[in-house]
């Protein structure tokens, strides 16, 4: 009999497996890795916010929501400093530098807050979007996982080429026609969304490894784009469904697992280059 | 085609292009007719690029008056094909020569092209065949030599079927007999669909044969007017310096300029 929570887990890896395996393959032709560094103190700032809105007005809800809010935004303020003429880099360091500064002084104010009500226990939220804890997934977090990540995938899937012909030949995109602008909103949309949506199953500290490293490999071992979004869906769910049952066997966490599996299958494949 | 008949494709007076308010390149006064081709002329930096990409709506900072097909620049859009330089493509993204050819006629309509059409792609089979291409169209177009990504960015090009076509350094980065495929399939386009053309290059060789007029520019413009006016040795030496020169040779012109280059009107190397 497999226990509750581990249903839950496995279940949770294979929706994270199929948004990260589809989003992976975009973050390495756009050249969006340090976008997700970005999202790194975008959601640590969101989530501290949105705890302190929690315990102000005793709803955990708050906690994603005010995340998701925070994240989009800072995304879509990246992506209005490119169209203003920064270089993504610039854009990404500007804001990221702005937003760390932000969470230092949010987590004091949340430790002032959390002094105030010390019978809301959040220590273990911090915790968990930091490092990921897939096994304490609830019924009602695993379902917004599903059908948000559900939704995600679907305007993921039916935008993909358009995402590559972005990544491709932006100026062409836009030449014959296409709004590139928006576009690319909505892909910095759709990373931030998504980001959001898995960071208590992934962890901050892991997210970015495992949003970037099934793409890099899958386009070391193929060339067709078919096979690169198999391969990145199939090494993602495989790394996942793996690291949570290694987890559940060795009491070591999965997000860590999973980044140094990750790690280990980019490196041999390119030591054997 | 008879002048007086011709529309007037591209119309520019006292036009200045600046870049934060900075001007790039000065004075420029041309006009082009339908169914021309200009070749722009003029060593790095002398604003061949700024002034295409201005013509083509991506850059929209500048003073005077510029009129493609008789309206403001971003106005006729539509009826512009582009031909950017094929190093700034990302090629990292697995695209056949097929999906690149096809990204130039999904945009006119929907948001969402998870399909191509069966339509856009027979379309795009059709002018990868006029480009000669046609036995490539599933290769991926980063492993294409050099000549035949330049023509299948001209097939793309012509999948919005333009009426005017923008190529930007055409030529850069490809041997001679690549050089003489890209040029053999400009000529082809001018002599069966008659697009008016505008085509900045360093080498001017491979092209004569193709253009109309000949535009000289350095920050400002120098000459314009029919190759044979605009290609003499006081013109070609006041940018390129004293050494470069042009040599009539058997009824034909031989620019030799101080990069190397050694141009001939009629087409050919020397």
């Amino acid at each position: 009999m497999i226990p509750e929570y581990l249903l839950r887990a496995l279940l949770a890896s294979i929706m994270v497996s199929v948004l990260l395996g589809m989003l992976s393959p975009l973050i390495n032709t756009k050249g969006l890795a340090f976008l997700t560094h970005a999202l790194f103190h975008a959601l640590l700032f969101g989530a501290v916010l949105g705890m302190i809105f929690g315990l102000l007005f005793e709803n955990l809800a708050l906690v994603m929501l005010t995340a998701l809010i925070v994240t989009v935004t800072i995304v879509l303020l990246i992506a209005h400093l490119e169209k203003l003429g920064f270089s993504p880099d610039s854009a990404v360091g500007i804001v990221a530098s702005f937003v760390a500064g932000l969470t230092v002084l949010g987590f004091g104010v949340l430790y002032k807050v959390m002094a105030t009500r010390p019978y809301f226990p959040l220590g273990e939220s911090i915790v968990s979007y930091l490092t990921g804890d897939i096994f304490l997934i609830s019924l009602n977090s695993l379902t917004v996982l599903v059908l948000g990540g559900a939704f995600l995938f679907f305007v993921m899937l039916f935008l993909y080429r358009d995402f590559l012909y972005l990544s491709f030949d932006p100026e062409g995109m836009e030449s014959y026609g296409g709004n590139v602008r928006a576009y690319l909103m909505v892909l910095y949309v759709l990373v931030g969304a998504i980001g959001t949506l898995i960071v208590q199953t992934v962890g901050l500290i892991t997210l970015q490894v495992v949003a970037v490293l099934p793409g890099a490999i899958a386009l070391m071992v193929s060339s067709d784009l078919r096979k690169v979004i198999g391969v990145s869906l199939l090494l993602t769910l495989g790394i996942q469904l793996s690291s949570v049952v290694l987890a559940y066997l060795t009491d070591i966490p999965p997000s860590g697992l999973a980044t140094i599996m990750l790690g280990v299958i980019y490196g041999v494949l390119l030591f054997r280059r | 085609m008879n002048p007086e008949m011709a529309m007037r494709v591209i119309k520019a007076e006292n036009l200045t292009i600046t870049y934060d308010g900075k001007p790039a390149l000065e004075g420029v006064n041309f006009s082009l007719d339908e169914g021309e081709t200009l070749l722009l002329l003029g060593p790095n930096g002398a604003g061949k690029t700024t002034l295409l990409r201005t013509i083509a709506c991506f850059h929209r900072e500048y003073r005077g008056k510029l009129e493609v097909f008789g309206k403001e620049p971003c106005g006729a859009r539509e009826l512009i094909g582009y031909v950017p330089q094929s190093h700034s493509l990302n090629e990292r993204v697995p695209l056949t020569a097929l999906e690149v050819v096809a990204m130039g006629g999904i945009y006119r309509y929907g948001f969402a092209h998870f399909k191509i059409p069966r339509e856009t792609l027979m379309k795009a089979e059709e002018v990868l065949g006029f480009v000669g291409l046609g036995h490539v169209k599933d290769r991926l177009f980063r492993e294409l030599s050099g000549g035949q990504k330049q023509r299948v960015l001209l097939a793309r090009a012509l999948m919005s079927d333009p009426r005017l076509l923008l190529l930007d350094e055409p030529l850069s980065a490809l041997d001679p007999s690549a050089r003489a495929e890209v040029a053999g399939v400009l000529n082809k386009i001018k002599r069966e669909r008659g697009i008016t053309m505008v085509i900045t290059t360093h080498d001017i060789n491979p092209l004569l044969e193709v253009g109309d007029r000949v535009m000289l520019i350095n920050k400002r413009l120098i000459a314009f007017g029919r190759p044979e006016e605009v290609l003499q040795d006081s013109v070609i030496k006041s940018v390129y310096g004293p050494l470069a020169r042009v040599i009539p040779v058997e009824g034909k012109l031989f620019c030799i300029t101080g990069d190397v280059h050694i141009h001939r009107h009629g087409g050919g190397g020397l």
